[in-house]
């Protein structure tokens, strides 16, 4: 059964690495080809190719620029096939070469038409943030004048959700304000359609406490803020306010706030020095709003109860949602200002948080405090702790935990997520390296919580489990090749490297160097998270031996080697649970 | 109760909002504004209460429940 659980758990990490590793998956786009010629053709030669390229293929090839006319470089329009047909053709002998185009971009944009409009999720850096983290297995309940599923919320997943105004279960939206919020959060994105929102992998669950006209009662509100709490919300968004201080919505928010649940609130409308309630209760995260300068909106309240400031327009700026309207109920993409936008903006990014793993409702705040991007000069505090920003947000989030993105980031960096690097590696058995390496990986992910994603932790890791693998393949003339080997080899492969065979040596491949290791570094930081790094190495690579080759010196091939190197598997998973665990109030 | 003297203007938070501006400078929003006083620019004498149990999307002050106005 267990070796059905790892191999499960192998099989699984390597869908979920190819799946997820860029280098792979994608192989560069291009729509243009660049043709190098040699430099010492005549320039009558190349005026003749030119005119071949013109005439033949119907292509007007130009210089790249000014600059590149001593280089002869040529750029033409082109694709794959085009790319192959010229390498076949006789252009081939006068080129140095004839190279795809590639487009580099730093992040993709997404493919929705009016994406350009949201100046909104440029300044909270939202794109990049979307490279990490879209908010995925996360609820965000919409408190406000209902949801309608328009067109550009149709990829957008809902959860059950309730009408506190007409007391029915289908909460549609009749006046366009509620829908807009929920589309800042998490309008239906890469759908080439409309406009994309700020969290669109999560799930909304419509609320409507305020009808058409858009007011509701404080009683249907704390209703509502509990039916939330009560069906595993776990963000809740505001965009509402006034009234005085209630203790049964103080009570609501208490109780929700003790579930778990992040609740934010739209800081009021009024220019006055304070936020409206409930943004102004101390469990609730109030939110101010900037124009698209960053400045504060003319109309956003400010002062006491003011937590962090997000985009809510202002001075002429709108936040751009699809919505209803509400005197045909037909679809609109429309700008709307107020606090109200602001706040969604901020629910938004409190989802990317919570999907990395960050739940707390306090822990969520101090990430959203610390990763603003501060003002320096706030003292009648307009912008709270400072501007949003949702690509820091996730990023402190996911310090101190090690994520698939960052491993695969690293190993990727290193070379080991490089094709040719293993293939040249020449004929080493590649899929239990891959398994032992990713299999680190989720013995790392087990017990994240106590682990600094850092490079001692990594390189114990691979050290560990997989060793430079690919330095076994390396043959240099006359040179023995045992050196290689050693290098090449994982610390439980080390007893048998200068041998060259692959039983194991009971003693490497054992608990015993991840222990002894432990115990020398143990006072140094960075040596002991390699050392935690190397036992959880270790840890991957006796388990996937066990399953895979259980062949031990001494200890045969059979049931006796494989119970001798999970028992050893194990304990140096405890060891590096145990050693982890107790330092991790640094982490 | 209580007496505003003031002009109607129209909040454009959300769909929009009708709102009474006191001559003080106080702002109260009229929600289920009364059709005749639907007019940016009316200067009006409005009597009614403070609603205190209501929160709304504008949020651009007091919530003003009319009970009787004259168009001055």
């Amino acid at each position: 059964m267990r070796k059905l659980l790892i191999l499960c758990l192998f099989c699984l990490g390597i869908g979920f690495a190819i799946s997820n590793f860029q280098g792979l998956a994608t192989k560069g786009e291009f729509d243009s080809l660049v043709i190098d010629f040699k430099e010492n053709i005549a320039a009558t030669e190349i005026d003749r190719q030119l005119q071949v390229l013109s005439g033949q293929y119907q292509l007007a090839p130009r210089l790249n620029s000014q600059f590149s006319q001593a280089e002869h470089l040529y750029v033409v329009k082109g694709d794959r096939a085009l790319l192959d047909k010229l390498r076949a053709s006789d252009l081939s002998q006068d080129v140095e070469s004839i190279e795809p185009n590639y487009i580099y971009h730093t992040t993709v944009a997404p493919n929705d038409p009016q994406y350009s409009k949201q100046w909104h999720l440029h300044s909270i850096n939202a794109e990049q943030a979307w490279d990490e983290n879209r908010g995925k297995g996360i609820t965000v309940a919409i408190i406000d004048t209902g949801v309608s599923q328009v067109p550009d919320l149709a990829q957008t997943e809902f959860v059950a959700g309730y009408d506190f105004v007409n007391d029915k279960i289908n909460a549609d939206d009749d006046n366009g304000h509620g829908t807009h919020v929920a589309g800042t959060v998490a309008q239906s994105t890469n759908n080439n359609y409309g406009v994309a929102g700020v969290a669109y992998e999560a799930k909304i669950m419509p609320l409507k406490v305020l009808s058409g006209s858009g007011g509701g009662t404080i009683s249907d509100i704390a209703e509502a803020i509990r039916f939330a709490a009560d069906n595993k919300a776990d963000v809740i968004n505001m965009s509402l306010g006034g009234g005085g201080e209630s203790q049964v919505m103080k009570d609501a928010i208490e109780y929700a706030y003790n579930k778990g649940v992040v609740i934010i609130a739209a800081a009021g409308n009024e220019n006055n020095n304070s936020a409206s309630y409930p943004a102004r209760y101390a469990r609730v995260i109030g939110v101010a709003a900037t124009d698209a300068q960053g400045e504060r909106a003319e109309f956003s309240n400010y002062g006491a109860g003011v937590d962090i400031a997000a985009p809510g327009g202002g001075h002429g700026s709108k936040i751009w949602q699809e919505t209803i309207d509400p005197s045909t109920n037909l679809p609109i993409i429309v700008g709307f200002q107020g606090t109200s936008m602001a706040a969604p903006h901020v629910a938004g990014v409190a989802a990317l948080i919570k999907s990395t793993g960050v739940t707390a409702p306090a822990e969520v705040f101090a990430v959203l405090q610390q990763s603003v991007r501060k003002i320096e000069q706030d003292p009648q505090n307009f912008y709270g702790a400072g501007n949003l920003d949702a690509v820091a947000a996730v990023k402190l989030a996911q310090k101190g935990k090690i994520t698939f993105n960052d491993f695969f980031r690293w190993l990727r960096d290193n070379g080991y997520l490089n094709l040719r690097f293993w293939i040249d590696g020449g004929a080493i058995a590649l899929l239990p390296k891959i398994g032992m390496v990713l299999g680190s990986y989720l013995l790392a992910f087990l017990i994240r919580n106590y682990l600094p994603f850092g490079l001692p932790l990594m390189s114990g890791m691979v050290a560990g489990s997989s060793g430079l693998f690919f330095l076994k393949g390396f043959y240099i003339f006359d040179l023995p090749q045992a050196p290689f080997r050693l290098l090449g080899s994982s610390i439980p492969e080390l007893g048998n490297a200068i041998a060259g065979n692959s039983i194991l040596n009971p003693v490497f491949a054992s608990v015993l160097i991840p222990l002894l290791l432990l115990v020398v570094c143990w006072s140094i930081p960075q040596g002991k998270w390699f050392a935690v790094g190397t036992s959880l190495g270790v840890a991957s690579c006796l388990l996937v031996s066990a399953v895979i080759a259980p062949n031990v010196w001494l200890l045969g091939d059979g049931g006796i080697a494989r119970g001798f190197l999970i028992l050893n598997g194990l304990l140096c998973f405890g060891l590096a649970r145990f050693a982890a665990r107790g330092d991790s109030q640094t982490v | 109760m209580i007496t505003v003297i003031g002009g109607i203007e129209h909040k454009g938070f959300g769909t929009g909002a009708w709102a009474l501006v006191a001559e003080d400078g106080t702002t109260y929003e009229l929600l289920d504004c009364p059709r005749d006083l639907r007019e940016v620019g009316l200067h009006v004498k409005v009597q009614g209460t403070l609603n205190d149990d209501v929160m709304t999307l504008a949020m651009i002050g007091k919530v003003l429940n009319v009970n009787s106005f004259e168009i001055l």
